[in-house]
């Protein structure tokens, strides 16, 4: 047991190396907001809520609804992530907001 | 929930992920495994489920709409990664106990101890298969860290498996890594953890135990691979507690399962494997993911007339929230496993029920009422949105088989699958015994999977020079 051994570590390399995010909005006033959901955790109340309080204190401010996209789990998620780029795109979404991580 | 935010962030869309307090970690080390370590979170106080409108809205307005109006619009300092050592790297020099301290130190190890893997280890792994020690099988989610010959054979040196074990290893990660089992939803909240059977005339080479005490440990083969599964699943795949692994409880890993290919061969049935289209005869691995398991003890009868009704009820009575995978969140996706023991095979088998036969008969019979159903899809659970909706209107809607909307009787009877080949069906354990057991599905969140065990040219001999 007290014979010295060298090891490896058990793990690889990560495939994708840290990426920088994109540029954040100087304001949110008139840009346009779209929540995707995974139809999980209170998401269509919690995004009601965010809504109004996001309407009132930036009044230009217009939104896209989850249900243009389609549930981000389950048996859609695979193609409602593969449309996704195409689909912000087409509806000139200036942020996404994603939930629910519970 | 992250991926989309990933999705957006490379699209050049800022994005913020909402996220209840307790997996706030969770999603900074899945964030880290995106290539986005700095991936904006926006918390909601506490957990959604238990919560009152009034305090949900508290919540919201207090903490929420703050961090997200900051993560749209305020700069983000993001976070270097620190170098990963090289896959043959010395990453450190000591005695067994030393080497230990350091795996555990790091993360690498499960708490019991390991087995140093040294290069001379991990060569005697790879001799025990004819590929490149580089090939790459994969890249596993959430860390996005590949899958290689090299790794798994390390994963199997530190889980005390032997190297002749090798082959099914490797199999075992095609598997792990194939798309269509989703290893991705490993470290989701309900802790479902993977029975691995094993099939084909490798399983008796290898020494695995099929008889009696079949799923206990304490048997190296059975017990070792099934460590090296969940060693896999941390080391590679990036499943660990308080990160990435969010099971609130969990469970520790599921020793082999290998099926009783010789009661099976007299009997006349197919083995699991068989029964996923691998050809008869063949070596192959199946994994699925099971959410808990229940013995059915003394199955009493001589005939199946009066053997399914109690197996029948064991399966509906155990078969609770996975409902959602039969209809609502994935359809069709529930696969329940029912484990017969050779005694009950075989009675069955003599009174003249084929395997297709007996899956049939338990469709048939394994039914709930749509009331209960509809109760733990939605009421209950709230885990299928528009909850309102009923079997009925889903069947209307195109959402569900018609088999779940015949009427709109509250206590029709519905069946727990979409169709008869849902119910997995495997003999094993003590061969003179009438127990069985049932282990309810976790749907898509580990959807069964099949593959070939590919043994190296000259196995026999390898393994007989053993």
């Amino acid at each position: 047991m007290n014979q010295l051994e060298s090891v490896v570590w058990p793990r690889s390399a990560r495939t994708i190396t840290s990426r920088p995010l994109a540029a954040r909005l100087a304001s949110l006033e008139g840009k346009r907001v779209a929540f995707l959901w995974d139809y999980l955790f209170r998401g269509d109340e919690i995004w009601d809520l965010l809504k109004a309080e996001l309407a009132s204190r930036f009044p230009g401010i217009s939104f896209v609804d989850w249900d243009q996209f389609g549930s981000t789990h389950g048996e859609d998620e695979h193609r409602v992530l593969a449309e996704l780029p195409g689909k912000l795109k087409a509806l000139q979404v200036d942020a996404v907001v994603s939930g629910m991580g519970c | 929930m992250l991926r989309v935010s990933a999705v957006a962030e490379q699209a050049g869309i800022p994005s913020s992920s909402l996220c209840c307090e307790g997996f706030l970690g969770q999603a900074r080390t899945t964030a880290e495994g995106l290539g986005y370590s700095s991936l904006p979170l926006a918390k909601v106080p506490g957990h959604v489920d238990v919560q009152r409108p009034d305090e949900l809205r508290a919540g919201v307005l207090g903490t929420t709409v703050n961090d997200l109006i900051r993560n749209l619009t305020e700069p983000v300092i993001t976070i270097a990664q620190s170098p990963d050592p090289g896959a043959r790297d010395i990453v450190f020099t000591g005695t067994f106990d030393d080497i230990n301290r350091f795996y555990i130190e790091n993360g690498w190890s499960d708490g019991l101890p390991i087995v140093p893997p040294t290069m001379e280890r991990i060569q005697a792994f790879l001799d025990f298969v004819d590929r490149d020690p580089d090939e790459v099988l994969g890249t596993l989610l959430p860390d996005n860290r590949q899958a290689t010959i090299w790794n798994v054979a390390v994963n199997g040196v530190i889980a005390g498996c032997r190297p002749e074990y090798m082959p099914v290893l490797v199999a075992l990660v095609e598997a792990m890594a194939d798309s269509h089992y989703g290893v991705e939803h490993s470290g989701n909240t309900p802790g479902a953890e993977t029975q691995i059977i094993i099939n084909g005339p490798v399983a008796r080479t290898l020494g695995f135990n099929t008889e009696q005490g079949a799923l206990r440990d304490g048997f190296q083969p059975n017990t070792a691979i099934g460590r090296f599964w969940r060693l896999y699943l941390r080391n590679v795949a990036g499943f660990m507690l308080h990160q990435n692994d969010k099971g609130t409880f969990g469970g520790t890993w599921n020793v082999v399962l290998a099926e009783n290919e010789a009661v099976l061969s007299r009997i006349g049935w197919g083995n699991v494997a068989q029964d996923l289209g691998q050809p008869a005869g063949a070596d192959a691995v199946t994994i699925s993911r099971f959410t808990g398991r229940n013995v059915i003890v003394s199955v009493f009868g001589d005939s199946p007339d009066k053997v399914l009704p109690y197996l029948a009820d064991a399966m509906v009575t155990h078969t609770t929230w996975e409902v959602i995978f039969v209809v609502g969140m994935a359809n069709g996706t529930y696969q329940p496993l029912l484990v017969l023991s050779p005694l009950i095979a075989e009675m069955l088998a003599r009174a003249g029920l084929s395997k297709a036969d007996l899956r049939q008969q338990l469709f048939e019979r394994a039914r709930m009422p749509a009331r209960r159903f509809e109760n733990l899809m939605t009421h209950w659970t709230n885990l299928v949105p528009g909850g309102k909706r009923g079997l009925f209107e889903l069947t209307r809607l195109g959402k569900a088989p018609k088999l779940f909307g015949e009427s709109r009787d509250p206590e029709r009877l519905v069946p727990i699958v979409c169709k008869p080949e849902d119910i997995i069906i495997a003999v094993c354990g003590d061969p003179l015994r009438s127990n069985c057991m049932f282990m309810p599905h976790n749907g898509m969140l580990g959807f069964t999977t099949v593959k070939p065990i590919r043994l190296p040219k000259g196995w026999e001999q390898r393994v007989g020079a053993l």
